[in-house]
């Protein structure tokens, strides 16, 4: 039996999967498709690492639960999901998807050296191994947003009408789970409120430099994990379509 | 001027070098398409080096490199004769050979430098240098035009790969599954 300090730790371990999943596949819906062929392999690099890292984070709920990352993953209903928003909208053109990839790269950037510190170590050790691939995945992605941003007229139109769409959902980020209070009162898990203004701190002069303002916010209430778009039902569709066909497959 | 349906829209090419381990040479291991040297790199890394070992990576534009095969050599009897011109200073170069006619996945390989004041001038005294039996086909690199990844990317660039089973095939269980059915379907 879970204590009720371990239930919440496996809902964060399942909503940093869930994150890490969603967008995976959304970034590897662009193989085949990416701008050039040198970026198509990176991408899907790219797609493959935030995979891999989920199922590192699903383990390690497999460890607390018993449950399957496969179970979790294929036979789920969408409903269940715990991702945010921001990582389950469609994947628009190269400008949207670069600039959702930067700025959740961005929050990786600040968050697994601290996640490395945590007094959960099977948290920590996973953090250590993550992160040099995300401070790889933060260049690569800072290296285009910069290149678009400074780039020709329609590139930088593209950029900032991708991130005047998106910025509203980076506040869901930063909204704790229920209970979340107890995992950082343990140790386990830092401050979202200390992480956000390091997050502001690495992504506000990068937006400035990149010539792309940071739209204002409008004050909305902070969207629950539990509450998703449209999309993610078709995507979970799409991700879900093979393995339903028989459940008794051996993979 | 040219419409936009025939101008060439590519990105300049680069050639990347990849040193597997540090004392080894960097081998010439292919080329990407970049817009500047360093997505260059990136590029690079991701194409050629994800999963091999890799220490350190190079690249260079290709407009940068002067390439000679021995029959462009032995047909162009004046090479060498080129004027260098008045007041140009003398440079560090990186000379490449490819010294086999085997298959191979790399192409030339990164034998020494020469100081120089011109890349034909470099060839000449490198022919001297790093004779070898079979010289196929000589590179001469400007040393300042190469990009060259820091010791401090190694990490983030080049060792991941050890340790994530993720980016390796057999992980997905699916190809051993595949090749399972192949084997026991009469």
């Amino acid at each position: 039996m879970m204590n009720e300090l371990q239930r919440l730790l496996a809902n964060k371990l399942l909503s940093l999967a869930d994150d890490e999943l969603i967008l995976a596949h959304r970034n590897s819906e662009w193989t085949g498709h990416a701008p050039i062929l040198e970026e198509d392999i990176a991408f899907a690099n790219i797609a493959q690492d935030e995979l891999g890292h989920a199922t590192l984070w699903y383990r390690l709920r497999t460890a607390l639960t018993g449950e399957e990352p496969d179970e979790l993953v294929f036979f789920r209903a969408a409903a269940d999901f715990s991702n945010v928003q921001l990582v389950e909208l469609p994947k628009g053109d190269w400008a949207f998807t670069m600039i959702r990839q930067y700025l959740f790269d961005a929050l990786e950037t600040v968050r697994l050296p601290v996640y490395m510190e945590s007094e959960y170590r099977p948290l920590a050790e996973t953090a250590a191994k993550i992160r040099p691939e995300e401070i790889y995945h933060y260049r690569h992605t800072a290296a285009w947003v910069k290149r678009l941003g400074l780039g020709t007229v329609e590139s930088h139109r593209r950029m900032q009408t991708a991130l005047n769409e998106l910025w509203p959902y980076t506040r869901q980020l930063f909204a704790p789970l229920p209970g979340e209070a107890a995992l950082i009162e343990a140790g386990y898990l830092p401050d979202l409120t200390r992480l956000e203004m390091d997050w502001w701190a690495e992504v506000e002069p990068f937006f400035t430099a990149a010539n792309l303002i940071i739209p204002a916010f409008t004050e909305t209430a902070v969207i629950s994990r539990t509450d998703h778009t449209s999309h993610l039902a078709d995507l979970v569709a799409d991700l879900q379509a093979v393995a339903r066909l028989d459940r008794q497959a051996v993979w | 001027m040219s419409d936009s349906s025939t101008r060439d829209t590519q990105w300049p090419r680069f050639e990347l070098f990849q040193q597997e381990r540090p004392g080894k040479a960097h081998v010439n291991v292919g080329s990407v398409h970049a817009p500047d040297g360093e997505m260059a790199l990136l590029n690079g890394r991701d194409v050629f080096v994800r999963r091999p070992e890799c220490h350190n990576l190079w690249a260079v534009s290709a407009r940068h490199i002067l390439a000679k095969t021995a029959a462009e050599l032995g047909a162009e009897a004046n090479w060498q004769d080129a004027p260098v011109p008045a007041g140009t200073a003398p440079q560090l170069y990186r000379i490449f050979q490819k010294t086999t006619q085997r298959r191979s996945m790399s192409y030339v390989t990164h034998v020494g430098d020469v100081v120089a004041r011109t890349a034909v001038e470099a060839l000449k005294l490198a022919q001297e240098q790093f004779a070898a039996a079979n010289v196929f086909v000589w590179w001469v690199v400007p040393a300042a035009a190469i990009l060259v990844s820091n010791e401090a990317d190694v990490e983030s660039m080049f060792q991941p790969a050890r340790d994530k089973t993720y980016r390796q095939p057999q992980e997905y269980r699916t190809v051993t599954q595949m090749q399972e059915i192949k084997r026991t379907t009469p």
